[in-house]
């Protein structure tokens, strides 16, 4: 008797194609999951977050993360290559060359996203719009605070932290006369992510601007300029010595190790960071940092900075079919989840990353973990002076490169203030008439 | 000329190579000449609907630019440095590790430890030292009292170059050190022995011996460190970022922030293979140098 073969060479090979080919084929439309990126930060929360949405809608969400160093040419990468990306992390600094590239797509059409922005911080609001439209909701926001050492203040005899930014040269001044340290003041200006923070909120104090409204170039202005700003930098290395030259080589994490070591008395940091300088186990000055309003410059007022980093979507990820379940997933994020800012707590809570949200400030447990290391009201009140970065602009990143080696040849007193600022304008004007 | 044909075994090796060939051509070759072929277009990320054919103009506006010539020149200084430093002290290592002495293995061993460190872990571990708030080096040269305050390392652009150098030698040392300690192995003993009885003391023995038969070595060497060193980024990219006010803006360094920060490919690659032929004719006339001194 012959025995049949369970399955003809033919067929053999065809299932044997098939396997071969599976990796390619792409799943159907409809049931293809949501492509979610975001950089490797609250990794553990966003996946429980995930979690959270999948089983309440069904839905499914491919869930990926990148360093942030490298985060923007990735995504470039990404998206110049067509990759399947739905909802992702956007800095407020990328909005407009991802928007102008068309890689961003707005989300105006969606009034319960809309709906968020009544309810938020106007600089959060402001810095998700590009050319009149809107492209996301917040992740997180903060701003760039002023901080003092109230144990090196009163060694000093001082009474009260500094509200200009003539009390902070003179205060500055006399710790470092009482021997208590050599550069009482610490702001990093190293080419690096956070220097455009840095300045802008110093230049806000001072009354100052980088641009108009209409997008021109004013940093240059003695009057309503950026020269205020760098010239206390430049004096406050060069003449009063009350910052250090290294300056320049010091980024926003050194800021943070060098008064977490007790060795700064005045310092510019991002208001988050408070937590870690009051958590002994991180910092040898727990409990001796306070937050201050941002000095006041002559005509200026105690505004600062402040940033915010959102939920952007592709195009298409607004396509027919695969919106509903974006928007869902976006304002699960960075609205309401199941009723409550659920995800905004969490990510406050453990990782101290603030909300644009207005009315979380009166949540009675937002309330009492920002109580734990610092003043909510005061906090919440320097959140309602923070105002986005004027350089935002598609050609800000290459701007910020000849802007950020003029501003250091200022301070280190290669050039003189006036000089660094005319260099920026004119590239700033450079590259605004190339677009 | 008729073509030979190919035997039985040749047709099957030939068959074997292609899918290695295949896959260098498209990991090698194809990116090679796609940004050949990019860097003749206005290729700029920001407008990825608009890239226009410019021909050679990226290379001339390259060629054009004085912020360019600048980062060559700060590069020639960083590569100058690091080579010279890289031969004396890989030299001595070498003819220290030459002797005989108790430890010497130990010592030999530790000696790897900066190559066997991961690049960014070597950079990260500099900019800690460096730190002029609360680095090591201050650290170090206070308690040793060889200073009274803190001072600026990194910050200081007269210094910027040399502290980065530094970090490089540190890293590069060992392995040219081998390569030293291998040619000076090869030294036949009977020169030595030679000398000894002419009566020529250990000094003449290394300038008249040791160091003309070191000269292959040292040309491997300075061209293995020539190239490193012209083309070196990561120091710079974890140190200074180019700073600070330009003061470590090499070559590298400007294609990385043309490219990726500027996101202009067409004139990053440009700058990529301006620097790709420099070092192709450094390397050219080191070897052609090699070649007549050997």
């Amino acid at each position: 008797m012959t025995a049949t073969p369970m399955m003809s060479r033919r067929s053999a090979l065809a299932v044997g194609a098939s396997a071969l080919a599976l990796p390619f084929v792409r799943p159907a439309r409809a049931a293809e999951a949501i492509g979610f990126a975001t950089w490797s930060a609250a990794v553990d929360q966003v996946k429980a977050h995930v979690a959270g949405f999948e089983k309440k809608t069904g839905l499914s969400v491919a869930y990926s993360n990148s360093p942030y160093a490298q985060y923007r040419e990735t995504l470039i990468t990404k998206f110049t290559g067509g990759a399947p990306l739905d909802m992702l992390w956007v800095s407020d600094a990328w909005l407009p060359e991802f928007a102008q590239a068309g890689w961003l797509a707005p989300i105006d059409p969606y009034k319960q996203l809309m709906a968020y922005d009544a309810v938020t911080s106007d600089f959060c609001v402001k810095s998700t719009m590009f050319e009149g439209k809107q492209y996301g909701l917040t992740y997180y926001t903060d701003y760039m605070g002023f901080f003092y050492n109230a144990d090196i203040l009163a060694k000093a005899g001082i009474p009260a932290p500094p509200t200009t930014w003539e009390e902070v040269t003179a205060q500055a001044a006399t710790i470092k006369a009482k021997g208590l340290l050599d550069y009482p003041v610490v702001i990093g200006m190293a080419q690096e992510s956070w220097m455009i923070e840095f300045m802008s909120a110093m230049v806000y104090s001072t009354g100052g601007r980088f641009v108009d409204d209409a997008g021109n170039a004013v940093m240059q202005d003695p009057k309503s300029g950026a020269v205020a700003a760098l010239g206390w930098l430049a004096e406050a290395v060069n003449t009063h010595k009350i910052l250090s030259p290294g300056c320049v080589s010091t980024g926003e994490l050194e800021v943070l190790k060098t008064a977490s070591a007790g060795r700064a008395a005045f310092v510019l940091l991002p208001k988050y960071r408070l937590k870690v300088l009051a958590d002994p186990a991180q910092s040898q000055a727990a409990g001796k940092f306070k937050q201050a309003l941002m000095p006041m410059g002559n005509g200026g007022s105690h505004a600062t900075v402040g940033w915010m980093r959102f939920y952007g979507a592709t195009p298409r990820a607004l396509s027919a079919g695969r919106a509903d379940g974006v928007v869902q997933l976006m304002e699960w994020f960075g609205g309401k989840a199941d009723g409550d800012y659920v995800f905004q707590k969490t990510i406050l809570k453990d990782l101290a990353l603030s909300f644009g949200i207005k009315d979380l400030y009166n949540d009675p447990a937002v309330r009492a973990d920002l109580g734990s290391y610092g003043d909510a009201d005061l906090m919440a009140k320097q959140q309602d002076l923070a105002r986005k970065k004027d350089t935002i602009a598609p050609w800000f990143g290459e701007w910020n490169d000849t802007h950020g080696t003029a501003w250091q040849q200022a301070i280190s007193g290669k050039l003189s203030v006036a000089a660094a600022l005319k260099t920026s304008a004119e590239k700033w004007a450079a590259l605004k008439k190339a677009g | 000329m008729a073509l030979r044909v190919l035997t039985h075994d040749e047709r099957a090796a030939s068959g074997l190579l292609a899918g290695l060939v295949a896959v260098l051509m498209a990991v090698t070759a194809f990116p090679i000449l796609y940004s050949l072929w990019i860097s003749l277009f206005a290729v700029n990320l920001r407008r990825p609907n608009r890239m226009p054919f410019v021909g050679l103009d990226n290379y001339a506006n390259v060629l054009a630019s004085p912020q360019f010539w600048e980062s060559v020149g700060r590069t020639a200084i960083f590569s100058a440095m690091s080579v010279g430093a890289v031969l004396l002290v890989a030299t001595l290592v070498a003819v220290l590790l030459d002797q005989d002495f108790p430890g010497r293995r130990v010592l030999s061993a530790c000696l790897l430890i900066p190559w066997a460190i991961p690049s960014v872990a070597n950079g990260l571990m500099w900019k800690w030292i460096y730190d002029s708030n609360y680095g090591a080096l201050n650290g170090l040269l206070l308690q040793l009292g060889f200073i009274s305050s803190a001072m600026i390392w990194l910050g200081d652009a007269d210094r910027t170059l040399g502290l980065i150098a530094n970090a490089f030698i540190w890293k590069e040392v060992p392995l040219a050190a081998i390569l030293l300690l291998v040619t000076l192995k090869s030294i036949p003993a009977d020169l030595y022995g030679a000398a000894a009885v002419d009566g020529a003391p250990a000094w003449h023995r290394f300038v008249h011996v040791t160091f003309p038969a070191l000269r292959p070595g040292f040309l491997l060497v300075a061209l293995y460190e020539a190239m490193m060193a012209v083309r070196h980024f990561d120091l710079f990219f974890l140190l200074t970022e180019g700073g600070p006010g330009g003061a470590s803006d090499v070559v590298a360094w400007r294609i990385y922030v043309e490219t990726f920060r500027n996101l202009s490919f067409g004139t990053g690659a440009a700058m990529s293979y301006i620097l790709a032929i420099a070092t192709l004719l450094m390397s050219y006339a080191l070897i052609r140098s090699m070649a007549r001194q050997l």
